[in-house]
């Protein structure tokens, strides 16, 4: 071999192990990886002592690079190193995902320029009784008149329709109506998604 | 064509649909490994060592098939489908093509790339021929390659044993290692080419990490070979095709780290942070305040009535007299 191992060059110098290596091209790393490139050339006809001897050189190289450079975090089980993320460019396994199809109503919203709106949480101030109640669910602001022992009778829709309406099944009426509209649209919308995608 | 999904049928498929779906932050590649129509028992055993280097990322099929990736891998890239596995490790024995293993990379259950590697029989030693501690099952290696045939910036049949062999062992990426866990290294070398001979061997070599006190802060390294030891010709190739590369090597949006503004690293390994004040204000800069500087009482008087806010702080200070005062910070934006 035409390179100096640094093992035979150092240790006359110094009784203590080397822990340097030093080669006419440096090492390049990817520590993410754990991996070091070692772009020195290596003659024909290496024998298994000379491979074991670069791959010493490349292993101390690695680690030396690694305790110098990488944080260390001491735990309660041992000093970990944190590693960089790797930089070699490796092929994928599968293609990135791509984004899901835009719903109706973010088509709509988009067109229309409507924004989302900021919730304000589930809690609504109820100014009858000075509490605070949510907004839906069990004992819901969207349920108020639902349980009125005594409703008035909307005259003005008595005379249209002819008969007296019940304000307290219609709200209940019309909320179901909400959440199945809701759904329908939901179920579109993931139709049309399984299409397209 | 308009490809419609298959809907899954219930929870559970749903599940494994999902599992098996494109994933922005993928898990680490499986490898299958495959007997073609033919084998050897050197080929069985290399096999065997390189799963158990592999474990627990690996597959591996026992019956034979009769398949030829050069001529026809779509029997591969439907094993790949059904196994949901992107490394395939294919091992045939013929008289032409003595003891070969061809690695094969796919991506989106189609082939990427393969390269074929004949094995020589006569170095080849099985990992079990080497009598020493083996390191744990699953633990990541540390990898080394060695010689200029890697470094080319062409691609070459070496660079692509370097990208496979690295997708081979990597194994699973992770954000922090414990220093215990560095136990064994990979290393791979390829000597020099040279005109008129024969094409360079690639040498597969594994070796156990050992440490010693160095007296110095960094420990010393001492390496103990530890199996398998692989001595590969190199065979025929197939170059990933660059559209499908191009795709296969997109980075999902958002992973690269953003850089920080005004943060740096001098030469000395410190971090150093550039803060940016405003601009100050000299005339509302207080100075130091003397007696002998102070305006008179005639001067005093005409001021008076434009400005007796500074009247009454003059004053005060008189009191406290020698107090330095500072111009007023300003908060620096990070």
């Amino acid at each position: 071999m035409d390179v100096v191992s640094p093992s035979l060059a150092d240790s006359t110098a110094t009784s203590r192990l080397p822990v340097t290596v030093n080669k006419p091209t440096p090492f390049t790393f990817d520590l993410g990886n754990l991996t070091a490139f070692d772009p020195n050339p290596l003659p024909r006809g290496a024998s298994e002592d000379d491979l074991a001897d670069i791959a010493r050189d490349g292993a101390q190289a690695l680690i030396n690079q690694l305790l110098s450079t990488c944080e260390a975090k001491s735990t309660s089980d041992g000093v970990h190193l944190v590693l960089p993320a790797p930089i070699t460019a490796l092929p994928r396994e599968k293609p990135i995902p791509e984004d899901k199809p835009p719903t109706k109503w973010e088509l709509f919203a988009k067109k229309k320029g409507i924004k989302d709106k900021k919730r304000e949480g589930k809690m609504v101030y109820d100014e009858a009784s000075g509490e605070w109640v949510p907004k839906w669910g069990y004992k819901g602001k969207n349920k108020e008149g639902d349980n009125e022992w005594l409703v008035e009778v909307d005259e003005k829709k008595e005379r249209e329709t002819g008969e007296a309406g019940d304000s307290r099944a219609d709200s209940r009426r019309e909320r179901k109506e909400r959440i199945r509209r809701n759904e329908r649209k939901q179920r579109a919308n993931d139709r049309s998604a399984r299409k397209t995608g | 064509m308009l490809t419609t999904k298959p809907k899954p049928k219930n929870a559970r498929a749903k599940r494994a649909m999902e599992k098996r779906a494109p994933q922005t932050h993928e898990n680490p590649k499986t490898t299958l490994f495959v007997t073609g129509n033919k084998s050897s028992q050197i080929l069985k055993n290399a096999v065997a060592d390189l799963a158990s280097l592999k474990r627990p990322l690996c597959e591996r099929f026992n019956r034979k098939n009769d398949i030829h990736p050069f001529e026809d891998p779509s029997s591969l890239e439907f094993f790949a489908e059904k196994n949901d596995t992107s490394m395939i490790v294919l091992n045939i024995h013929s008289k032409k093509r003595p003891h070969c293993l061809t690695f094969v990379r796919t991506f989106n259950y189609k082939i990427l790339d393969m390269l074929e590697l004949y094995l020589d029989p006569d170095t080849f030693r099985t990992l079990q021929q080497f009598k020493n501690k083996k390191p744990a099952i699953g633990l990541k290696p540390m990898i080394a390659f060695h010689g200029t045939v890697f470094e080319s910036p062409n691609e070459t049949k070496y660079t692509l044993a370097k990208s496979l062999f690295l997708d081979f062992f990597r194994g699973q990426e992770i954000p922090e290692i414990d220093v215990a866990g560095l136990q064994y290294l990979i290393s791979i070398s390829a000597e020099e080419e040279e005109e008129g001979q024969t094409a360079p061997k690639i040498h597969l070599r594994s070796y156990l990490i050992k440490t010693k006190r160095s007296g110095q802060k960094l420990p010393r390294v001492e390496v103990e070979e530890m199996g398998p030891r692989m001595d590969f010709t190199v065979g025929r190739e197939r170059f990933p095709d660059p559209e499908m590369l191009k795709d296969a090597l997109k980075k999902p949006k958002g992973t690269e780290a953003k850089t920080k503004k005004n943060i740096d690293m001098d030469n000395m390994g410190d971090k150093i942070g550039k803060v940016h004040v405003g601009k100050q204000d000299f005339n509302t800069l207080q100075t130091r305040k003397m007696k002998g500087l102070k305006r008179g009482r005639d001067e005093d008087g005409a001021a008076n009535g434009d400005d007796a806010a500074t009247m009454v702080g003059e004053g005060e200070d008189d009191e406290s007299d020698g107090g330095v005062e500072l111009p007023t910070a300003k908060k620096g934006r990070f």
